[in-house]
């Protein structure tokens, strides 16, 4: 299947092997013309002449000159990013080193401080220190906080790590609240996410690649994976799909989500996401592996399957009998929000013998005198909920709360009593808007999806609603995320992995992890786990 | 290189079979007017005796490993006479497409669409089928689990919202029809409902585990005539005489639920099923073809095909009979006679391949 | 990647295609009228039905503010055959009339008396119709009953079907849906039943009442049962479900009333020397529901009780029979009965069992209980 699904992707690629050759060569000139390949040279002054060509007449970029040894002979430079360095880094463990202590302590060798190891060695106290030789390395690295440390009559620049900004702490997530759980979320600084997720796997075994992605942005995505669980083809498909990019920037992770993803004409996402690092790192316990993306507090986990978005940390938390009535109320909110329209459209326009009797009396009393047929009342009271929810979703606080009072007010009750709509209408499409967020994974695939079975209703009724669910079907059989059968264990069915689909088994309970992702490995715990009161034998004992 | 390169489960295939089976349910009704209250007994024995062929096509299937009906027939008589088979089988998986599609569009017209022209509902479902079948039988066999999860559930909770209302004595006496009636029943019932199967010759080359298909496709046969075997006791329990004279027992029983009257007018839920699991059959039938045809004139590739014969379906389908009367007549006196030598055919094949081996080997031995 | 642009196209064209097919087969809630009951009577002009039909006024069906407007009409249409006379409405309603939601279907005693075989067919071929619908038949003219107005229902048609399901409380009628009708009369020998409806009362007082139940032979109607003749049916076919048995105290004077709890019946043949014997058992469990004598009641009057209640029973199902015996038809379904026991014999039997019916014997053993006693142990006493 996997063999099935790279030849797929490599014949993808070499379809676009031809367009992004003739890219890179474009790039590769353009490169050459403005930073030089060429090497650190040995006068301080054309190195710097040479850096501010480069780098431009950006006020931020502070250059600053200065002399050290003994008797101050050494002139240095230091340049970095003002707001990207961590100031008392620079200022306590760089410049005070050099321009105090080495007075003290080159008092022999003064001459040989130009031996720019003996510094990196003796002199900085900062944990990581790079000697590079080309300017490219210099201005790449600048440009991502590390401060630069250039030396008259040195052919090398040291490279000192002083990244350091402003960013946002760990906070409370806003999407994926939870009642019981952790309370932090990740942020925008890949080194945060990181350690989050290093705090909650604490094994060598948990790796993470990093590399550099975006022409321009120059963004750090990062591949995390725990070796020994993670399918290996899984990694090496995912790598080779995140070095095939080549854009100018990728400013958060549904860049590389887009760029990445089996089926993009597919209107469901092939790939999770999450907020939260307890849900990343049980994810890639599971054998799945996380994209981190440096800027974006939402990290990718790839293979996601359609059951995934059906799942919620907390589920894992809570005991598990309440956790499988949720499970299955999520599953009927799904089908609510992607069909209730629908079926309404369907039932009062086609299929009106299918309501009991009373209930006809009271839907037929409600739209007697109505001027729009259903559809277009659907339609159109679905397009108006849209609209107020992605008022309400931009709009400041304080005015969020007027659009409520207005879509409430306005569009419900006096719709119904102008005689515009129906009630019905309104109670349908009400349930169908909130129980759309109770699966907050599908909220954008169930809306078009709804619109989608709406107009199947209105046309061919309740048939046509059933061949729409039976095409949904077919699409999502077909799909795959990263060589996992989007619909599994569902579809091919794995029988083991029911237990954590429409019933949430305890946790003693699930021994292996899911089969059709992490294939290797698969036990996850001991066989008997199930807590039992111990026997009274022991406690005599 | 290979045509499919799809590869499916032991399990798929017996999904697949219930599902099979399950859709002909909505056939039953060509037979429940011979044998009237003892449909079940026909079932029951149309069941039974389709096992030993079933068997035959498995053991067929096994001689050939990763083999399919189209390149058996080419081992076993030739070239020339093994595509003369090859498309007379085709042909005939060709007008079961047809006839399926034909008889259901012309139950959603009877029930659900009066109005409706029969092209309308033709094209939907041949472009559902020929949607699935462009992905593949991987994507079909996929499909079947949930697809069977669903129709099960609705034969259940159906059956089970009828339990007030099934009177057991409608099924006495027991065999009360002659036994000429019960006979030609059960020969329907047999050649149409089961053995409609023999269509799985040209899938179970690609079932994963070639050890595992006698069971999987027995399995499969039992599971779905049981599934159908429910349908036809829950609906001549409820209807009595009257399910003798509908064309579609089960909607028309699914309609006469009501539990305090809330729980009632089901009839969607059985439409639900019925569209479902006639898609699959159709689907399955519609890939044999699509399969077959691109084998016979070696095709690298069966894609191409899909909308041509799709199309082609459509307009035998709509040419297939004059009037939904026309066709019943036609699957209750001349269809299952026509079809009964494909499904005998395999059978025979098995039988040479067998006593070529033995044949084979002594004459080895001899040597 | 994987739906390429033909398969996009495929899809805009299925789409076109399905735009297309906008108008078959589609109505608003408010373009058709929803017909809840229809009555059959024969029409003035020789050889003509005439259909009456109750249908709902969805407006008014909103009780705001107390309007006092019906919410329902009834119209009438005369035509040839049934489909004909259905269509015939739209020449008076503006709406066409939909099927799927009726409640009654009424015989008129004329057209009843005649055969109503012919008129039941359109009712079972045609998509819409509904074999939940419930079948009655008028003491006199249907088109009449469907214009009484229902005290509690808004719809008349509603509350026929309920009235229908409270006689359980006496067990004096049935209810007879389509599909029991049906297959009554597609039987060759168990003769059809429905429950008659009459009118009582006059102008204000009009309702609507259920005297009985009315008999069929092959689908003529033929007679009526009413009270315990009813009931007496309704033991044997095993549909008693609730009801309310009279008995004589102990001591002779006043009355003790029980109430039927639960009841069920087993109809053994016995063919002996081409002689049909027909055992008829009822099992019956009930409660004391009042007792007027102020007697204290022993075991052994509890025995007695039990006794005399069988003995009640027992002449019930013996009044019925007589009459069935006497219309000559088999509303118990003794043919069947027989049919199902002895396939061999019945294909004579079959065809001469108008002769065979009347002279059946049958042989009634009743076996009645009394449970409990209600909320007393002893009665209510000076």
């Amino acid at each position: 299947m996997l063999n099935y699904l790279s030849k797929k992707i490599r014949f993808w690629q070499i379809q676009n092997q031809k367009t992004n050759h003739e890219n890179d060569k474009m790039n590769k000139q353009d490169n050459t013309q403005n930073f030089s390949q060429s090497k650190i040279s040995l006068n301080l002054k054309e190195n710097l002449n040479n850096l501010k060509n480069i780098l431009g007449p950006s006020d931020d970029i502070i250059m600053r000159e200065f002399a050290f040894g003994k008797k101050a002979q050494i002139s240095a430079a230091l340049i970095y990013i003002d707001g990207m360095i961590d100031k008392t880094l620079v200022n306590e463990s760089i410049i005070r080193p050099l321009m105090y202590d080495s007075r003290s302590s080159f008092a022999e060798e003064s001459l040989e401080v130009k031996n720019i190891d003996i510094i990196k060695r003796s002199m900085l106290s900062v944990g990581e220190v790079k000697q590079v030789t080309t300017f490219d390395e210099v201005v790449e690295s600048c440009l991502s906080g590390d401060t630069i440390l250039l030396i008259n009559g040195a052919q090398e620049a040291l490279i000192i790590s002083s990244r350091g900004w402003e960013s946002r702490g760990v906070e409370d997530p806003k999407t994926e609240s939870i009642v019981r759980g952790p309370r932090e979320g990740f942020s925008e600084s890949l080194r945060t996410n990181t350690t989050l997720l290093r705090r909650k796997l604490k094994t060598p075994d948990l790796t993470m690649e990093t590399m550099t992605i975006g022409r321009k942005s120059k963004t750090d995505v990062c591949l995390v994976y725990l070796k020994g669980v993670v399918n290996p083809q899984l990694i090496k498909e995912a790598r080779q799909r995140l070095t095939r990019i080549d854009t100018d920037g990728i400013l958060e992770s549904g860049y590389i989500e887009q760029f990445i993803e089996d089926a993009p004409f597919s209107i469901f996402s092939t790939i999770g996401n999450s907020e939260r690092p307890d849900a990343v790192a049980a994810k890639i316990l599971e054998g799945r592996a996380a994209v981190l993306v440096d800027g974006s507090p939402f990290v990718l986990t790839v293979p996601m399957v359609f059951i995934e978005s059906f799942q919620s940390s907390e589920d894992y938390y809570s005991r598990p009998y309440y956790a499988s009535i949720v499970r299955v109320i999520r599953f009927i909110a799904f089908m609510t929000s992607v069909l209730g329209p629908a079926s309404y459209v369907a039932v009062t326009t086609f299929h009106q013998e299918l309501l009991p009797t009373p209930l006809l009396f009271t839907v037929a009393a409600a739209v007697e005198g109505t001027p729009f047929p259903a559809m277009i009342e659907i339609i159109a009271m679905g397009v108006i909920f849209e609209i107020l929810r992605e008022a309400g979703i931009r709009l400041p606080r304080p005015v969020g709360q007027a659009i409520s009072i207005v879509g409430a007010l306005v569009v419900g009750e006096s719709a119904v009593s102008a005689g515009l709509i129906g009630e019905p209408v309104v109670i349908v499409i009400a349930l169908t808007a909130v129980s759309g967020f109770a699966v907050p994974a599908q909220t954008d695939s169930g809306a078009i999806l709804r619109f989608v079975f709406v107009i199947l209703a209105g046309t061919m009724g309740g048939v046509g609603v059933i061949v729409g669910l039976l095409g949904v079907l077919i699409h999502l059989a077909s799909l795959r995320s990263f060589g996992t059968p989007y619909l599994s264990p569902l579809a091919p069915l794995s029988p083991y992995d029911l237990k954590d689909v429409f019933i949430r088994v305890p946790t003693w309970a699930m021994i292996t992890r899911p089969r059709t992702i992490g294939w290797k490995n698969s036990q996850r715990e001991k066989l008997i786990l199930k807590p039992n009161p111990p026997p009274e034998k022991n406690q005599k004992k | 290189m290979k045509i499919e390169k799809g590869i499916i489960a032991s399990s798929q295939l017996t999904f697949m079979i219930i599902g099979f089976i399950q859709a002909s349910n909505l056939l039953l009704s060509f037979s429940s007017g011979i044998v009237s209250h003892d449909a079940w007994l026909a079932i029951l024995i149309a069941m039974v005796l389709s096992i030993p062929f079933v068997l035959s096509y498995a053991a067929l299937g096994r001689e050939f490993p990763g083999k399919n009906l189209i390149q058996i027939s080419d081992i076993i008589y030739g070239v020339y006479l093994g595509k003369i088979i090859s498309v007379s089988y085709v042909f005939i998986f060709f007008a079961l497409v047809c006839q399926n599609l034909r008889y259901f569009s012309d139950f959603l017209i009877t029930f659900i669409f009066p109005e409706t022209p029969i092209w309308a509902i033709l094209i939907m479902l041949t472009f559902i089928s020929a949607w699935a079948v462009r992905a593949g039988i991987e994507v079909i066999a996929r499909c079947s689990f949930i697809i069977i999860a669903i129709a099960s559930t609705i034969i259940l909770a159906t059956s089970l919202l009828l339990l007030p209302d099934m009177r057991f004595r409608n099924f006495l006496p027991i065999l009360d029809v002659p036994l000429q009636d019960l006979i030609h029943g059960t020969h329907i019932i047999f050649s149409i409902n089961y053995l409609e199967i023999v269509v799985f010759l040209m899938v179970i080359a690609f079932v994963n585990k070639p050890k595992q298909i006698k069971t999987s496709m027995v399995g499969g046969l039992i599971l779905g005539g049981v599934s159908v075997l429910i349908l036809e006791v829950r609906n001549t329990a409820v209807l009595g005489t009257v399910s003798e004279i509908v064309s579609s027992p089960s909607f028309v029983t699914a309609r006469y639920i009501s539990v305090a009257e809330v729980l009632t007018r089901m009839e969607m839920f059985v439409a639900i099923m019925l569209i479902t699991t006639v898609f699959l059959k159709v689907s399955i039938l519609y890939y044999a073809v699509v399969l077959g045809s691109a084998q016979i004139i070696n095709l690298r590739s069966y894609v191409p095909l899909v909308i041509p014969i799709g199309i082609s379906a459509i307009s035998f389908s709509i040419i297939l009979a004059g009037s939904s009367m026309e066709q019943i007549h036609s699957a209750i006196y001349t269809w299952p006679v026509f079809i009964l030598p494909f499904q005998l055919f395999p059978v025979l094949s098995l039988f040479i391949v067998k006593i070529r081996k033995k044949f084979k080997k002594r004459w080895a031995n001899k040597k | 990647m994987r739906i390429g642009k033909g398969m996009l196209s495929i899809i805009i064209c299925v789409f076109l295609v399905l735009s297309l097919s906008g108008c078959w087969n589609r109505r608003e809630l408010d373009t058709f009228s929803i017909l809840m009951g229809m009555g059959i009577d024969k029409a003035e002009e020789l050889g003509k039905i005439q259909l009456t039909a109750q249908i709902v006024k969805p407006g008014d069906l909103k009780s705001e503010g107390g309007s006092d407007a019906k919410a329902y009409f009834t119209v009438q249409a005369i035509g040839d055959t049934v489909f004909d006379t259905v269509r015939n409405f739209t020449k008076e309603t503006n709406r066409k009339i939909y099927l799927p939601h009726s409640q009654v279907l009424i015989f008129g005693r004329d057209i009843a008396t005649e055969g109503v075989q012919k008129y039941t067919d359109f009712f079972v071929r045609d998509h819409e119709t509904r074999l939940r619908t419930h079948v009655l038949v008028a003491r006199g003219e249907a088109g009449k009953i469907l214009d009484v107005e229902s005290k509690l229902e808004k719809v008349p048609a509603v509350g026929i079907s309920h009235l229908l399901k409270a006689q359980n409380a006496t067990s004096e009628a049935i209810e007879v849906d389509l599909k029991q009708f049906i297959c009554r009369l597609m039987s060759k020998t168990t003769a059809p039943i429905a429950p008659l409806i009459e009118i009582s009362g006059e102008g204000e007082k009009e309702t609507l009442r259920i005297p009985g139940i009315a008999v069929f032979k092959q689908d003529k109607l033929a007679g009526e049962l009413t009270g315990g003749e009813a009931r007496g049916l309704l033991w044997v076919i095993g549909e008693i479900k609730s009801g309310i048995i009279i008995i004589d105290c102990p001591s002779g004077e006043d009355k003790i009333s029980m109430e039927i709890i639960r009841a069920s019946s087993k109809v053994i043949p016995k063919i002996i020397d081409d002689q049909i014997y027909i055992t008829v058992k009822i099992e019956e469990e009930g409660h004391i529901g009042d007792q007027e004598c102020p007697d204290k009641l022993s075991l052994p009057d509890i025995k007695e009780l039990e006794q005399k209640k069988a003995s009640v029973i027992r002449s019930e199902v013996l009044a019925s029979l007589e009459k069935a015996q006497k219309l000559n038809t088999d509303i118990f379904g003794f043919g069947e009965a027989v049919h199902q026991k002895y396939p061999k014999q019945w294909d004579d039997l079959e065809k001469r069992w108008d002769d065979v019916f009347p002279e059946i014997e049958v042989e009634i053993l009743v076996d009645a209980r009394v449970r409990r006693s209600g909320t007393l142990i002893e009665s209510v006493s000076q």
